[in-house]
């Protein structure tokens, strides 16, 4: 079962779900608009090997805003720390922008439950397109579990920012 | 309702749940990480192809390298699914980081008979995979309404399966 707007707001109220700034105009009938930090990371290489550590340039993205190249990928992250220790989030990008051919993932939509931190965005435009600090880029939903909860506790906790793949650190890849 | 760690491993210990091979280690908080497995096919120019014997390809033990603008049809190393909890695939993370996507846009399974499940991979630069590799997560959710079960082809095949639209 998914979250209506009111529930999450009572759920933040009781900590079950931390969004951190809130801002309750942000708050839709069945999820929460996130905005874009100011940062962005792109791979230095062209060919990528997971099992290797992959470099990047860091890119601030300013107010006049900066367009994302449609042959490039580009890591951002939310504006907002977010997530839950009660309820799984799943993010989607928002439809104002995903009817521009913005990807705001692309594969990994589903966030563990206990990863509260600024999230990873996976952005890809299928057309060039400009991204400013701030906008509001996605949605995450809030979704009721069934089973006894165990805390993320991987790699990614805690990040700050966007954070680019350590899928280097697998030990059988 | 999505099923928690606890709850996918007390599901595949009562075969309510099925994953072949299944490692504990790869339970998630939500999901299941599935790993690549060997097979895979291209489609051709046309947009066409069939995963037959004949253009069915092996992942090299040293990776293979794809390449951007080209669909490839893969597939998990695990047979999965459940006739109690609807499946849904998608990349992990780690790789979605690299620009890989994994499931195009279907990332919803069906219920019923477990199998290898075919997916769609798709690259933004240039990325090399490794079969073996931990790619995907599965995540299980429960229903709600009487079930019926899938009875579409996709489920009777094992190796990557082209359109039969």
């Amino acid at each position: 079962m998914i979250l209506t707007g009111s529930q999450i707001i009572e759920e933040l109220n009781s900590n079950n779900i931390i969004i951190s700034p809130f801002n309750i105009a942000q708050i839709n009938p069945n999820s929460y608009d996130f905005r874009l930090g100011n940062s962005l990371k792109a791979y230095k290489n062209v060919v990528l090997d997971p099992k290797i550590r992959q470099d990047v340039n860091e890119i601030k993205i300013d107010k006049k805003g900066f367009t994302l190249d449609r042959n490039k990928f580009y890591l951002g992250s939310t504006f907002e720390k977010m997530g839950s220790n009660k309820f799984v989030p799943i993010i989607k990008g928002k439809s104002s922008l995903a009817r521009l051919g913005l990807f705001i993932h692309i594969t990994a939509d589903l966030i563990d439950i206990g990863s509260i931190n600024h999230w990873t965005l996976q952005l890809f435009a299928v057309q060039p397109i400009i991204v400013y600090p701030g906008m509001l880029i996605g949605q995450v939903t809030f979704w009721m579990v069934s089973g006894e909860i165990t805390l993320y506790n991987g790699k990614y906790k805690d990040t700050i920012g966007p954070c680019e793949s350590l899928s280097y650190l697998d030990n059988n890849n | 309702m999505i099923l928690t760690k606890k709850k996918i491993l007390d599901e595949v210990i009562n075969s309510r749940i099925i994953i072949r091979p299944f490692l504990r280690s790869n339970l998630n908080p939500n999901s299941y990480n599935y790993t690549l497995g060997k097979k895979y096919c291209i489609l051709d120019k046309k947009g066409l192809g069939d995963c037959n014997a004949h253009n069915l390809k092996t992942i090299p033990k040293k990776g293979l390298l794809l390449m951007p603008r080209v669909l490839y049809l893969m597939h998990t190393h695990e047979i999965i699914g459940s006739h109690n909890y609807v499946v849904s695939l998608i990349g992990r993370s780690s790789m979605g980081r690299l620009g890989l996507f994994l499931t195009l846009s279907a990332d919803l399974g069906n219920l019923g008979k477990a199998h290898k499940w075919t997916l769609e991979v798709y690259c933004v630069q240039p990325i090399m995979v490794y079969s073996g590799m931990k790619i995907g997560q599965v995540s299980f959710w429960k229903p709600r309404g009487e079930i019926t079960k899938y009875i579409g082809n996709y489920s009777n095949y094992n190796l990557p399966k082209t359109s039969i639209l």
